[in-house]
């Protein structure tokens, strides 16, 4: 056989041999630096607290609270619903599980939109896709939702429809829709109780 | 026996061919011009180092005197918001050309010469996503103006005062949650306790009905 036959096959064994040294990798899929920046630099993640409020509200289910702030915190205070998944826990797959699923719309919120934003980049990494953030974070909604100000008289129509909604929606939510994390509301049991005849009637017309 | 095998010398230059064209293909492979130099994990750290991520309003006292000289503004909200009005000294580079090639190698540059480049938009959250992008294609000597512009322009005239000051810190509650989402009408909410049953009584009566119409 031809001396250049074993030149080939050893060239095409030692190519073989490399392929045992290629390690499976371990790391989430992620999107590229990129695309990474190109999202980020898109303003549409950002969904009002006017805009959260409606779909609480409507119990929208299509709807999940995500808190990114730490357990201590979340467990002061929260939103109806949310669940509290701190950004150090956004890498375990208990935190993930979240994220991703279909039909599902994830908002994240956090004391303001810094924290909830950079969990959003490192979800966006991971590309999980349909999360937003709540703009202004709870901040916001302590002084637009709970405390709503009256827009000055100047004001167009649609300032005054959004006060009225916001009017709305604080009686709402500082009646039954605000829970405490890990308390649900309860609602009050009304016993009703049968009048007893206490003796024949008499007497009347 | 096959036609090759007659001519070894034809084999032997396909075989160098062969590995001429493998060699080519790994010398002229296109390297990314972005790569994450940070994993996930390591991003979630930094996070939290707040001495190296941030840049106060006050500090820009020394980079307007010229003292600082280690520093580079980069103003990254468009041409037309710059040219209405910018920080002294600052560079304009919008954020949708950052990631263009003379862009990437300035920011490059002043990493090689220990340059440390604030970010700064209208606001912190304006910056902070491609703060936190540079962040992860290991540019650590990336910073982010607290306050942005806004603050900036509200304070120009009495920087070094805001020392003091903390309205443009971010991730505070600046509410007792808790206190001010508490029901102030009597309504029902579920942070209250369980109320009891409400039972109704009625009033019996007393003795047979005398008289009437």
């Amino acid at each position: 056989m031809n001396r250049n036959y074993y030149i080939l096959t050893a060239i095409m064994f030692f190519l073989a041999l490399g392929t045992l040294f290629i390690h499976e990798r371990k790391v989430p899929p992620e999107i590229s630096p990129g695309e990474l920046l190109w999202d980020v630099l898109q303003p549409t993640r950002f969904v009002s607290t006017d805009e959260v409020a409606k779909r609480l509200i409507e119990k929208d289910p299509s709807l999940l609270l995500v808190d990114v702030r730490p357990a201590s915190e979340y467990n002061k205070f929260t939103l109806p619903n949310a669940v509290n998944v701190p950004i150090d826990s956004l890498l375990t797959p208990a935190g993930q599980s979240y994220f991703g699923n279909p039909g599902m719309k994830v908002v994240l919120f956090s004391n303001d939109a810094i924290l909830a934003n950079q969990a959003w980049v490192l979800l966006k990494r991971m590309d999980f896709k349909n999360n937003y953030v709540m703009k202004g974070g709870l901040n916001e909604w302590m002084k637009t939702i709970i405390q709503p100000k009256m827009p000055p008289q100047t004001a167009p129509e649609t300032a005054f429809e959004r006060y009225d909604f916001r009017k709305a929606a604080h009686l709402y939510f500082t009646g039954a829709g605000i829970a405490k994390a890990g308390k649900s509301a309860s609602k009050m049991k009304v016993v009703f109780k049968k009048r007893k005849k206490a003796v024949v009637a008499a007497g009347g017309c | 026996m096959h036609v090759h095998e007659l001519n070894p010398k034809k084999t032997l230059w396909v075989l160098i061919l062969f590995l001429i064209v493998i060699i080519i293909g790994f010398i002229t492979m296109k390297k990314p011009l972005l790569n994450y130099q940070l994993s996930l994990q390591q991003t979630t750290k930094i996070l939290n180092d707040t001495s190296n991520n941030y840049f106060y309003p006050y500090q820009l006292v020394n980079v307007l005197d010229h003292e600082n000289k280690n520093v580079v503004l980069i103003d990254l909200r468009n041409k037309y918001a710059y040219g209405l009005g910018h920080i002294p000294g600052a560079k304009s580079i919008s954020s949708f050309s950052l990631t263009q090639k003379e862009n990437i190698n300035l920011l490059k540059k002043y990493k090689k010469n220990g340059i440390t480049v604030v970010l700064y938009a209208d606001n912190q959250l304006d910056a902070d996503g491609p703060w936190l992008f540079f962040r992860q294609i290991g540019f650590c000597n990336i910073k982010i103006l607290l306050g942005g512009y806004d603050y900036y322009k509200a304070h120009k005239n009495n920087l070094a005062q805001t020392k003091e000051d903390n309205s443009y810190l971010k991730g505070f509650p600046r509410f007792d949650y808790a206190k001010v989402a508490r029901s102030k009408t009597g309504t029902f909410s579920a942070s209250q306790k369980t109320r009891k049953p409400v039972i109704f009584h009625r009033r019996k009566k007393v003795t047979v009905a005398a008289g009437g119409c």
